[in-house]
């Protein structure tokens, strides 16, 4: 094992253990719910799945229709599938199932 | 709605880190794949894996190591792209209630990734559990097993193990994304549409004019200021 591989491993892991767990840490317990930290917090967890979803979605995006029906095919299989069970598990892998025969098939 | 399960146990937290666990194994098995493409040992793959913990940053890593970039250098940038996570701990505190207890957050907060943080929120949003650190330790467990899971299977396996599988291994490059607009949809309220829109186009605008990370931490935070305006607005 290199030397140089481990000391990165462990500054970076830990600067992402310090950026997940710090903030855990301050006391939220005197903001008022209509103050403007309170607000962005609250907003924060909407707008953060918003944006992995965005970012997620962006590399599959395609001008060619054989790249984007399977991709329609999916997504709409996601909502449809939500929309009935209203259940995240299945939503996600039958989503991601209707994602994979629709590649074959086209 | 029922009432949320009060104290939800560490089993429950594994079972809600299902749909994470089958994103996850796909990805880290495709780092497994790469990291000894690029020339490290299993053991080097795997421990990226364990101490880092952090899908895009391990990616990065390869292509920095690869490139030969100093130190330094590749330390920072990898650190700077987990610089989003500084938002996820006070958000679901502030989700979780003034009395939420905190006491094993620095064993927890170790898994609080995107999916992790996504689904928890989406839990507690819902209604359906209320939180608790077991329920947290599950979640986390869940998918970092799968992670090092996925990884140490790449590893093994090498180059081309999902070629004989063309439906199996489209379904999982989808799993992710389906399992982020799954959460989406499940915390989705008229409140949040404003919020929601502009996070999305500011993140499709920031990284195709500068780059993913931009993106991601533009599209949080226009996302997050937006929430702010907008209900100050109706104030």
């Amino acid at each position: 094992m290199k030397a140089d591989l481990l000391a990165l491993a462990l500054i970076v892991g830990g600067c992402t253990w310090a950026f997940r767990y710090l903030p855990t840490r301050l006391d939220l317990s005197d903001q008022p719910p209509a103050g403007l930290r309170a607000r962005f917090l609250a907003a924060t967890g909407p707008a953060a799945i918003a944006t992995l979803a965005a970012a997620s979605l962006l590399p599959m995006v395609s001008a060619r229709l054989a790249e984007t029906l399977p991709l329609i095919a999916g997504l709409m299989g996601v909502v449809a599938i939500f929309g009935w069970r209203r259940s995240v598990v299945l939503a996600t892998l039958g989503g991601a199932a209707i994602y994979g025969v629709a590649c074959a098939l086209v | 709605m029922a009432d949320p399960a009060p104290n939800p146990s560490f089993r429950s937290g594994l079972l809600a880190a299902v749909p994470i666990a089958m994103g996850y194994l796909p990805i880290a098995f495709s780092f497994g794949v790469a990291a000894t493409r690029a020339g490290l040992t299993g053991a080097e793959a795997f421990l990226l894996s364990a101490l880092i913990y952090a899908g895009a940053s391990q990616f990065l890593a390869l292509a920095l190591i690869a490139s030969g970039a100093p130190f330094l250098i590749t330390a920072f940038t990898l650190a700077a792209m987990n610089l989003r996570h500084l938002l996820y701990g006070p958000a679901l505190m502030k989700r979780a209630g003034p009395g939420a207890r905190r006491r094993y957050a620095w064993a927890w907060a170790f898994g609080l990734t995107d999916e992790v943080f996504g689904a928890a929120l989406g839990a507690l949003a819902r209604g359906r559990v209320g939180f608790s650190e077991p329920f947290m330790l599950g979640l986390g467990s869940g998918a970092y097993s799968a992670w090092l899971a996925g990884t140490a299977a790449g590893a093994l396996a090498g180059g081309g193990a999902l070629e004989g599988w063309p439906v199996l291994s489209a379904a999982l490059g989808f799993l992710l994304p389906a399992l982020f607009l799954s959460l989406l949809l499940s915390i989705l309220t008229r409140t949040q549409v404003p919020v929601i829109a502009v996070a999305g186009a500011v993140t499709v605008a920031a990284t195709l004019l500068v780059s993913p990370t931009a993106g991601i931490l533009g599209g949080m935070v226009a996302g997050a200021l937006t929430g702010v305006l907008g209900r100050e607005g109706r104030e």
